[in-house]
């Protein structure tokens, strides 16, 4: 077995240039075809240990380096870059970088070609690899015209046709769809059953790599918290929680249900299904050791559809020029009401930006109208609108310009004229709500990704709007950053009496936020309604491949058990099953 | 806006053209426009622009692009027109009268028509310039161009440094896109200020972020070629095969024709 070690980590510590250590102590072996999962919250030192394994650390980001680092056979810190990437090639999270040539033949022969390989071996590559990420037929194609799941899927493939040992994936589903992480996890699931490849995936989305791991590294400030099998590092949820990370929901269901009161050596699996883990319950509700009480939860308020409708799409339809020419909503009708949590979900390209553009003027309508309160937008200005629905875009960077993170929140006060004073007093208030008050005079850019996100929140709250429209806050987002910006709509919500609309991917999430949901696809409305009454359509949400919580998903297979199907949330769940001492006095 | 220098596939006879042929085409443009420049060479601007406006047609490029190069231009345009107007040595005849005051031969307080004429050549002739590389890069994919460059024994470095500029300028504008956006949605609206506002309050705070996140960007891009063993010393396959065909031939012969006449023309 020693022989067949891939990657040797031993007693590593690297520094940024600027004495900002981002790794320290760390230990790792990895065997021949292991499959190994980083997990962390943001600036947990991930993004560094995949560049320290690929030789982008020191040939690209320089820094110090101490211990010893061995992958595939070579130091990457001895190696230049094209023979390091020979042995351990590298995936990253935004596709879009990637891919940078016309044509996806000529990106996957890209690299062999770079490295002078005969012209007949690059074609053997090229296809090989096309086959591995099921790409087949699309040689022809711009890959910036393919979706984004299918881009990350060529960046894989174009990485393939290096022919590495060892393949390493930083964070490679973080701006997909569900969808496209489902694309790409299978062609990783493919990869690892071929059994030559060594791989190191970091990740936020802790389901997706269950069946897939061998070995799990918990980072937290650079340092390991927890390393082990996937059975011993996801059976400690406090620390995972602790360290920002998510613990699969069905671990946490069988924890906190199912193994406290039976102790069966089930209880110790993290491999179950939801089938698995709703029998499990169905037995113990039979056996007495769980009760269902269905008054825990009463039925949720219905949506407030009494207030004044705050914003409407009449018959909005959206083309984008080509060519060719796309059309991304197509005669949409959407009211929404003053006081209104509305999720917005759907895959990619369905239209859920597009409309949320449309609600603030960003985009003209090809047809139909949007109305604030009854008026027409086209006769309200930029600044005007600005101070009536703000959206916060999905990427922060593009929405900080200023040298100071209070200036930044200024920036917009600025533009709508407000007295000097009260801007004072605003600033303050802003960065005091998304705890950045010791930051106010850093140069935003300095901040982590989690908090530019924050910034970019404040500086819309700050304009104080009606409405408050987040645009895909997940994407890219550590489990504990989601509900930190979920927790400042809620509050902007309930403190404020605001409205607010988020579109995002994360299902759990919403549901423990979102009163109303709509889901839209290929440019239309397809459900819409209270969020329960939503998630229960799943032959409907399956068209839009969007899967319901596991909690909901869970409360409907236990039906037949008396489980509300409004139970939307793990909390909720606990509510409505709960362990029951011999006597039968609940717990 | 739509970005100008996007390659765009389609199947038309531009496209079609071998790499060279329209690489022959960009550098005659280039010879055209370097020639010393006077006041009639507006016929011959306006020939060599007209042909290439054919191009345009024939490789169907939508009208779209260029009107995304014009606003680009239309700054410089006006400055142009200006400046010469009231500085153009050759200025006889007066358009404008502001007032008087003598400078060397010009009378900087008048507007001529010589003036504002010859800015509107200088209009041309850098229209002229602008228009022929957009047509090359938009109908030839980049391995195509890389081949091409690689045939006339151009550095694969330099080749691709081309190549990577290129894609950077649709990158650059679809962030200077979504910035302005952004700053849309705090009341902040760029295109509503005209010039010289922009010019004093709106570039900063948009170049600020776009040039940060070029260089995040180029780091990006640096690591997805790097790792792809791009910089390696060892001679790099070709994987395009080009191969020239009576058509090139022809199209070749026609573009030399037309810089001929252009030539002729200019210098009779």
């Amino acid at each position: 077995m020693a022989n067949d070690v891939t990657i040797s980590l031993q007693d590593v510590t690297f520094t940024y240039e600027g004495d900002v250590v981002a790794l320290r102590d760390l230990n790792l072996t990895v065997h021949k075809g292991e499959f190994v999962v980083v997990l962390g919250a943001n600036g947990a030192g991930k993004s560094t240990l995949c560049y320290l394994l690929s030789g982008i650390v020191p040939h690209i980001y320089g820094g110090r380096r101490l211990g010893y680092v061995s992958v595939a056979g070579l130091d990457p810190w001895d190696e230049p870059l094209y023979v390091t990437s020979q042995r351990c090639g590298m995936l990253m999270q935004d596709p879009e970088v990637q891919l940078f040539m016309p044509t996806l033949k000529a990106e996957l022969a890209f690299g062999p070609a770079n490295l002078g390989m005969p012209r007949d071996e690059i074609i053997r590559r090229s296809q090989a690899a096309l086959a591995l990420v099921r790409l087949e037929g699309l040689e022809e194609h711009n890959p910036r015209d393919l979706s984004g799941g299918q881009k990350q899927r060529a960046a894989l493939a174009a990485v393939l046709t290096m022919n590495p040992r060892v393949l390493v994936l930083d964070e490679p589903t973080s701006q997909l769809d569900p969808l496209g992480r489902w694309e790409v996890v299978e062609a990783i699931e493919r990869l690892k059953q071929k059994g030559d490849l060594t791989i190191v995936m970091t990740t936020h989305e802790t389901e997706e790599i269950l069946r897939l791991a061998d070995q799990v590294l918990v980072l937290e400030r650079g340092e390991t918290v927890l390393q082990g099998t996937p059975s011993e590092v996801f059976t400690q949820a406090g620390r995972l929680e602790e360290s920002g990370v998510k613990t699969p929901a069905l671990i946490l269901v069988q924890s906190k249900l199912l193994k406290r009161e039976t102790g069966r050596p089930g209880g110790e699996r993290i491999d179950l299904t939801l089938s698995e883990v709703a029998c499990q319950t169905r037995e113990s509700v039979e056996a007495g050791r769980l009760a269902v009480h269905p008054e825990a939860l009463p039925p949720p308020q219905p949506v407030t559809s009494d207030g004044p409708v705050i914003l409407e799409a009449r018959d909005l339809t959206v083309e984008y020029p080509g060519p060719p020419p796309v059309v991304a909503l197509r005669d949409v009708n959407v009211q929404i009401r003053q006081g209104e949590f509305v999720g917005i979900v759907g895959q990619n390209g369905s239209g859920k930006s597009t409309l949320v553009k449309c609600f603030v003027g960003l985009l003209r309508p090809r047809k139909g109208e949007v109305l604030f309160r009854g008026e027409s937008i086209r006769k309200l200005s930029v600044g005007e609108i600005a101070r009536r629905v703000g959206l916060v875009l999905q990427n922060p960077d593009y929405q900080l310009f200023t040298a100071s993170c209070d200036d930044e929140i200024r920036f917009g006060l600025r533009n709508v004229g407000m007295p000097a004073e009260e801007m004072e007093q605003r600033a303050k208030e802003a960065l005091r709500l998304v705890r950045l008050s010791e930051e106010a005079d850093l140069f935003p850019f300095r901040l982590s990704f989690g908090d530019r996100r924050k910034l970019a929140v404040a500086a819309t709250m700050a304009l104080d709007p009606e409405v408050l429209i987040m645009d895909e806050p997940t994407t890219a987002q550590d489990h504990r950053g989601r509900y930190q910006l979920a927790e400042l709509a809620r509050r902007f919500h309930e403190e404020k009496q605001g409205t607010v609309l988020m579109i995002t991917h994360d299902v759990d999430l919403i549901a423990c936020y979102a009163h109303r949901l709509i889901v839209l696809y290929d440019g239309q409305v397809l459900l819409d309604g209270p969020t329960a009454e939503v998630f229960a359509q799943v032959e409907e949400l399956e068209r839009s491949f969007v899967v319901p919580p596991v909690a909901a998903q869970l409360a409907t297979e236990l039906a037949p058990l008396g489980v509300p199907p409004h139970v939307m949330t793990l909390e909720e769940l606990y509510q409505v099953i709960a362990p029951q001492h011999e006597g039968g006095e609940v717990v | 806006m739509q970005p100008v220098f996007r390659y765009t596939h389609l199947d038309t006879p531009i496209h079609r053209l071998h790499p060279l042929v329209k690489l022959a085409y960009v550098l005659l443009t280039l010879v055209l426009v370097m020639y010393p420049i006077k006041e009639g060479d507006m016929p011959v601007l306006l020939l060599w622009l007209g042909f290439s406006a054919v191009l345009w047609a024939v490789a169907r490029v939508e009208l779209r692009r260029f009107t995304t190069l014009l606003k680009i231009l239309t700054g410089t345009f006006i400055f142009l027109i200006v400046i010469q107007g009231f500085t153009y040595r050759g200025g006889d005849t007066p358009l404008i009268v502001l007032g008087h005051l003598k400078l060397w031969e010009a009378d900087l307080g008048v507007i001529t028509k010589e003036g504002v004429w010859f800015g509107l050549v200088l209009c041309v002739r850098i229209l002229v310039a602008t228009s022929s590389l957009p047509l090359f890069v938009m109908t030839t994919p980049t391995s195509a161009i890389m081949t091409a460059m690689g045939k006339l024994r151009i550095p694969q470095t330099a080749t691709f440094m081309l190549v990577s500029a290129l894609s950077f300028t649709t990158l650059i504008f679809e962030m200077w896109s979504s910035i302005v956006d952004a700053q849309k949605l705090r009341a902040f609206d760029i295109d509503s200020m005209n010039f010289v506002e922009r010019a004093i309050k709106a570039y900063v705070p948009i170049i600020t972020p776009l040039i940060l996140l070029l260089f995040r960007k180029a780091n990006d891009f640096q690591i997805a070629m790097e790792t792809k063993g791009f910089g390696a010393p060892i001679e790099p396959t070709e994987i395009e095969t080009l191969t020239a065909r009576l058509a090139d031939y022809l199209w070749l012969a026609f573009i030399i024709a037309v810089f001929v006449l252009c030539t002729v023309l200019k210098f009779t």
